[in-house]
């Protein structure tokens, strides 16, 4: 006979939160009545199993061995398992739980919303907004620990040009952009802001044992760090077949009449307000069959260039 | 009685009661629906909670949970009066969850932005360390949600992967959707009768019609996402390590690292060789198609064409 094990976890739990002083495994059977087993060794496997177990769900379960104890004790500190303070509102939680659900989290979101909500009021229903929001979360679960407790992490990294170099990092957030992860924060070897590309970190992510080692500073836009430096924006005109009109005015271009010259029918002026000739550029190429750029200048040759490139690496020939 | 079997889990318990204590009499269902379970796992996990409590010689003191009808009471059980901190890889994904709402919905939901600031402070987070930058909605994300709320057809120029010219399309909007940094709308395509999606940076001259949207989203959604299809090409492409980016934009089947310059080869599939030879454009020579030739061939006359067009 025995008890569920979930009871006997959930009683566990309980004894280690209540005890006032660290408990050895001898008290802990005599208090308990668990770990009945003749044999002490299986009695004590079955023990190690158990603490691992809620180790792992992350109920922190500590080990104490203080001076003149002859066996460790263990406790469970109610400062850290337990969640205070949180005093959510009725609104703020209905907020929470749609978020959760536009994420389409449920499964994930459910249990760590009911954990910070359990003491809140029950949530005002508001109308959830048609909308989905397609985030993969847990992408980034190995980094949480790094995050959340501040402990630094080291990692192997391939930069854009291909070298790999060791890195020793604070990370003092995440960041989301265009289907990349990065993790910002400082490098220790350039004393500086640095953003990392999770897809480029190699295997090899270590996390350190101490928590708490550096503060995060105040005030830190973590997405410029991502953004990289601001360009100013120009104007540009192009030339637009009747193909690339509907690019053009998805991106809201001025139309501004049919294109001087000679032309096939249907190609018109448009002038496209806002381009940013760094991070556009790329763009610009892919609609360049059916738009070209007539001015500025520099962007004409910049993008023609661009083009002889792609026809040199694909045999080259007449333009 | 047969009972369906259910995987009681300990950190539900544990979470359990406390929030049950601060809502004496809430119903199984009420509470089965906040736990995202069902009601016959919670029955079991409560049942197995009466057996809970301060363990100790003479049974100890164990919680009182009562279930009348579908109500439930928790009792004798302050040992537990506050929930579990949540894990860190939980508070990280309930941040970035509530970040990226904040993004998208922010606006029409009162509340969101104080509940991220007091979860950060109750946390021990920084603020700001969870940053989402993906498409904020833009304009014609709000016209289509207020159509949706108005529940009007929409009408729009639509270009998909293979349309070289925009076709009309006049749509029943049912749900906007942010993938992968960008914005899809699902509808019906009263053309055809059926259930599509459009990717909003392919869509243009949109309009609210005043004819009314009478159909209903089906219960599923599929997902936009790239499924192969049959009539797929194989695709090999050379990548210099400065098109990397490229590998963003398509879902390779094969990476290989080729030489000490941190050059790629990638093979791929793809049921749109016109979309994939304007993305091989976009790399300005970074990007070398090496098979098959037909592809190969149909980025030469785009450039060409192109070339020719800005003479």
């Amino acid at each position: 006979m025995g008890m569920p094990a979930v009871e006997r976890l959930v009683n566990l739990t309980i004894a280690l939160l209540e005890t006032r002083r660290p408990m050895t495994f001898e008290e802990l059977r005599r208090r308990t009545g668990y770990y009945p087993q003749a044999d002490p060794a299986s009695a004590r496997r079955m023990f190690e199993r158990d603490k691992e177990t809620l180790r792992s769900l992350g109920i922190p379960v500590e080990t104490r061995q203080d001076f003149g104890m002859e066996d460790p004790g263990y406790l469970i500190d109610r400062r850290t398992y337990e969640l205070r303070g949180v005093d959510l509102d009725a609104e703020e939680v209905a907020a929470l739980a749609l978020a959760v659900d536009l994420v389409g989290g449920s499964e994930l979101g459910a249990l760590p919303l009911a954990k910070v909500a359990a003491r809140a009021p029950d949530p005002t229903p508001i109308d959830a907004p048609p909308t989905r929001v397609g985030l993969p979360v847990t992408d980034v679960d190995a980094f949480a620990p790094a995050i959340v407790e501040r402990r630094v992490v080291r990692f192997s990294y391939r930069t854009a040009d291909g070298r790999v170099g060791q890195r020793t990092v604070d990370p003092y957030g995440i960041v989301r952009r265009r289907r990349a992860w990065y993790l910002i924060g400082r490098d220790h070897d350039r004393d500086g802001l640095r953003g990392f590309r999770t897809d480029r970190m190699l295997d090899d992510l270590t996390v350190s044992d101490e928590a708490g080692t550096f503060d995060v500073p105040d005030g830190l836009d973590l997405g410029a760090v991502v953004s990289g430096p601001d360009v100013s924006p120009i104007d540009v005109l192009l030339d637009v077949g009747p193909e690339g009109i509907w690019a053009l005015a998805a991106r809201g271009a001025v139309d501004d009449g049919p294109a001087e010259g000679e032309h096939e029918v249907g190609v018109r002026r448009m002038t496209l307000a806002g381009v940013d000739p760094v991070r556009d550029r790329a763009w610009l190429l892919g609609i360049a069959p059916d738009a070209a750029v007539r001015s500025p200048d520099t962007l004409r040759a910049g993008v023609r260039d661009a083009l002889r490139a792609v026809l040199d690496a694909h045999g080259g020939g007449a333009a | 009685m047969s009972r369906t079997r259910v995987q009681p889990d300990v950190v539900r318990m544990l979470t359990l009661v406390p929030w049950l204590i601060e809502r004496p009499g809430a119903s199984l269902e009420e509470t089965a629906k906040a736990f995202a379970t069902d009601v016959a796992t919670v029955r079991a996990e409560l049942e197995h909670l009466d057996f809970c409590g301060l363990p100790g010689l003479g049974g100890g003191a164990l919680f009182d949970v009562t279930i009348l009808g579908d109500h439930v009471t928790v009792r004798m059980a302050d040992e537990l009066r506050y929930p579990m901190r949540p894990t860190a890889p939980e508070i990280l994904r309930l941040l970035l969850m509530a970040t990226a709402a904040e993004r998208v919905v922010g606006s029409e939901v009162p509340g969101l932005r104080s509940a991220i600031t007091k979860l950060h402070a109750a946390l021990g987070v920084a603020a700001g360390a969870v940053t989402v930058l993906d498409a904020e909605p833009d304009d014609v994300v709000l016209r289509l949600r207020a159509a949706i709320a108005e529940g009007r057809r929409v009408r729009f120029e639509y270009r998909g992967r293979d349309d070289r010219s925009p076709q009309q399309r006049t749509v029943e909007p049912w749900v906007l959707e942010l993938h992968e940094g960008a914005w899809y709308l699902h509808g019906l395509d009263t053309g055809p009768g059926e259930a599509r999606m459009f990717r909003l940076d392919r869509l243009a001259s949109l309009e609210r019609t005043d004819e009314p949207a009478e159909s209903r989203p089906p219960a599923e959604l599929p997902r936009p996402a790239y499924a192969p299809g049959e009539g797929d090409v194989e695709v090999e492409l050379r990548l210099v390590s400065a098109a990397g980016w490229l590998l963003d934009a398509v879902q390779a089947d094969e990476v290989v690292q080729e030489g000490e310059d941190g050059s790629l080869r990638v093979h791929l599939r793809t049921g749109s060789e016109e979309w994939l030879a304007r993305l091989v454009l976009m790399t300005a020579g970074g990007a070398e198609v090496l098979r098959p030739d037909g592809l190969r061939e149909r980025v030469r006359s785009l450039t060409q064409e192109a070339l020719a067009r800005s003479a």
